[in-house]
């Protein structure tokens, strides 16, 4: 079996799982259900993309998130109708109160916009290691924030824009996420991908056998930030409404919590984190509301779910460190035997 | 010349407390290259500390709270380290940083659990606001003494790193922790300084921060850490000294862009000070007084 093979065939088995919970909240979810589930995929792109530039060249990134920010503004602003932004953001710079397109295209634009930013950032990204390299992805979320919110005829500041055709469906999220687990599989497995993780493990290293590790890096760096962009433009899609809150630190731990909790160094731990984060979350999430349980009322409990997902954390950092999937992808445990 | 002393004593106060907090970060970084970001969680329990003790006495005098917020701060760092920091202790920097992610998390989620999520009030004394006129000047009483505090404090923690055994121990466990130990010393007893030195600065810096807002929340904590974090790696990440400086300079950034952006684009503070500091650190990415490392070396 060649190593393209295997690595499509891993994949695949990969996005079993989310095609897996599909049937079950088809077959039995309600409306609320289908709610999570969607946001849940959105999430699960979000990790994905995140995975692509953390995952391989093992530099904390604080930032993805802007670039979620980012598409999922362009994207807004684009479709909203023409109608609703003379209410809203009549003096919109650019002429961009003059025209709308639909969302095919305007999510076309926002991925390369979100790439070019990307771009121009990356290239001083890229130059550093370790705590500076994060402490600049940082600077950039921030940047992106303030900017965001205080754009007031851009983005109408901190307040939220809204009149988004909501065009995006389960189906269309699901598809989205099993291409975006193949494209990050077939990135992290291709010399690309494998010279970049070689870094990783040893900058040195790799930097003296020959590996151009900033320009790998850069790579990676903007598919990962258009892969988090196509995140933001399918979670305005779905709201309909977008503020600069959606796009700040709550988001970015979530997915954090979600990669590191899953395993970084591999999609499956993307996947994975992803799956028991949204589960816990939704589990404590119940009991916050004081539900009913063997007639008894239970009290309720603000705050329960912070509470639990950093307990979960903190046990799971404690017991598993590398993450539930560990450094590799699970297909490669599982069928390590055979090969 | 009274606007510009009055600027400079600004950016002195704000700061002289991302300094105590971004040498709090430094100093357990340096010691056991730990991200701690559960830090703002620990402001936030010296502030309820003194919070409960003014409820549960109904004495607002600083004499009494002052003791308390500092203590409860020393306890919940030293105790943060033995629970959650101890088992990631030679894990990778991403688990120790999730980790503390984790910690803070638990830590806010309880505080909103029993106290609710709403700002409590804590009774500041009075003569905290005062103005003093110095004939050119006048300065709020506060400012002088958080900049007096912040300069014992420092002055104390060089005292404590120069000149006994366990500071001995500390400043060397920053440059080489595996010969600390091959020598003899108790691992567990200098980290465990490293945190009650954090902690005793986040008691510090709590107190200012709670005399300004005049209130506690579960929140208080995040935007000051945050901003010590950029300080702290601005000066040199492990770098006590640059921790300091870093500290100074962000302060410094903050007041003169205040002053200096016209107040229609006076919002994009944040992003012109976080902009600065990443041209900053693309020119030195060991930052202002780090050592010097090699592409790819690791960060310890």
């Amino acid at each position: 079996m060649t190593d393209t093979l295997r690595s499509l065939r891993g994949a695949a088995f990969v996005a079993l799982l989310p095609v897996l919970i599909a049937v079950l909240v088809i077959a039995f979810g309600t409306g609320a259900h289908e709610r999570i589930f969607n946001l849940f995929l959105i999430n699960m792109i979000l990790v994905i993309g995140l995975q692509m530039f953390m995952g391989n060249s093992s530099i904390v990134n604080l930032g993805h998130i802007g670039f979620m920010g980012i598409a999922g503004y362009t994207a807004a602003i684009l479709t909203i109708p023409v109608q609703i932004k003379a209410k809203i953001i009549p003096n919109a710079p650019f002429g961009l109160a003059t025209f709308q397109l639909g969302p095919v295209e305007a999510g076309i634009v926002a991925i390369l916009v979100t790439m070019v930013f990307a771009l121009l950032v990356g290239v001083l990204i890229v130059r550093e290691s370790g705590i500076s390299a994060t402490i600049l992805t940082l600077a950039f979320l921030v940047i992106v924030h303030t900017v965001v919110a205080n754009w007031v005829e851009l983005t109408r500041g901190m307040r939220a824009l809204y009149g988004v055709p909501m065009t995006v469906n389960k189906w269309i999220l699901l598809a989205a996420v099993i291409a975006a687990i193949f494209f990050a599989r077939w990135f992290r497995d291709s010399p690309i991908g494998l010279q970049l993780r070689a870094s990783g493990e040893s900058a040195i290293a790799a930097e003296s056998s020959g590996v151009n590790v900033r320009l790998l890096r850069l790579v990676a760096w903007v598919l990962s930030a258009a892969v988090v962009g196509l995140g933001g433009v399918f979670y305005v899609y779905l709201i309909g409404s977008v503020s600069p809150k959606s796009f700040y630190f709550d988001t970015t731990l979530l997915t954090l919590a979600m990669l590191i909790l899953g395993g970084m160094s591999s999609i499956s731990g993307a996947v994975a984190g992803t799956v028991v984060v949204t589960a816990g979350f939704e589990l404590t999430r119940y009991f916050e509301s004081g539900p009913v349980m063997f007639g008894v009322k239970l009290p309720e409990f603000l705050g329960l779910t912070g509470f639990f997902l950093g307990l979960i954390i903190v046990l799971s950092m404690i017991l598993r460190p590398k993450g539930i999937t560990g450094t590799d992808e699970v297909d490669e445990r599982w069928f390590r035997h055979k090969m | 010349m009274e606007y510009f002393t009055q600027q400079i004593l600004n950016a002195l106060s704000i700061g002289g407390n991302y300094a105590l907090l971004a040498l709090g970060l430094a100093i357990v970084f340096s010691v056991i290259g730990l991200v701690n970001f559960a830090y703002g969680e620990v402001i936030a329990v010296a502030g309820y500390a003194m919070f409960g003790v003014y409820v549960a006495t109904g004495i607002g005098s600083a004499l009494l709270l002052l003791p308390v917020g500092i203590l409860a701060a020393v306890g919940m760092s030293v105790a943060l380290e033995k629970v959650a920091f101890r088992p990631v202790r030679y894990a990778p920097a991403a688990t120790g940083l999730l980790t503390a992610f984790g910690v803070s998390m638990v830590i806010r989620s309880f505080f909103i659990t029993l106290v609710a999520t709403r700002s409590k009030a804590v009774p500041m004394p009075e003569w905290l606001g005062q103005r003093i006129d110095l004939g050119f000047v006048r300065i709020q009483l506060i400012q002088i003494i958080e900049t007096t505090a912040t300069a014992v404090a420092l002055l104390l923690l060089v005292f404590i790193l120069r000149r006994t055994n366990i500071g001995l121990a500390m400043r060397a466990a920053a440059r080489d922790f595996d010969m600390v130990r091959m020598v003899g010393i108790n691992a567990n007893k200098v980290i465990a300084a490293a945190f009650a030195v954090s902690g005793f600065l986040a008691g510090l810096a709590a107190i200012f921060i709670i005399a300004r807002r005049g209130a506690v929340d579960p929140f208080m904590g995040f935007a000051p850490v945050l901003k010590a974090f950029v300080a702290a790696v601005l000066g040199g990440f492990g770098s006590l000294g640059g921790a300091v400086l870093g500290g100074f300079i962000l302060g410094a950034l903050e007041v003169f862009f205040q002053v200096l952006l016209p107040s229609d684009i006076a919002g994009y503070r944040d992003a012109f000070v976080f902009a600065l500091v990443s041209i900053i650190l693309v020119w030195r990415p060991q930052g202002l007084m780090g050592t010097r490392h090699q592409f790819g070396d690791k960060d310890e």
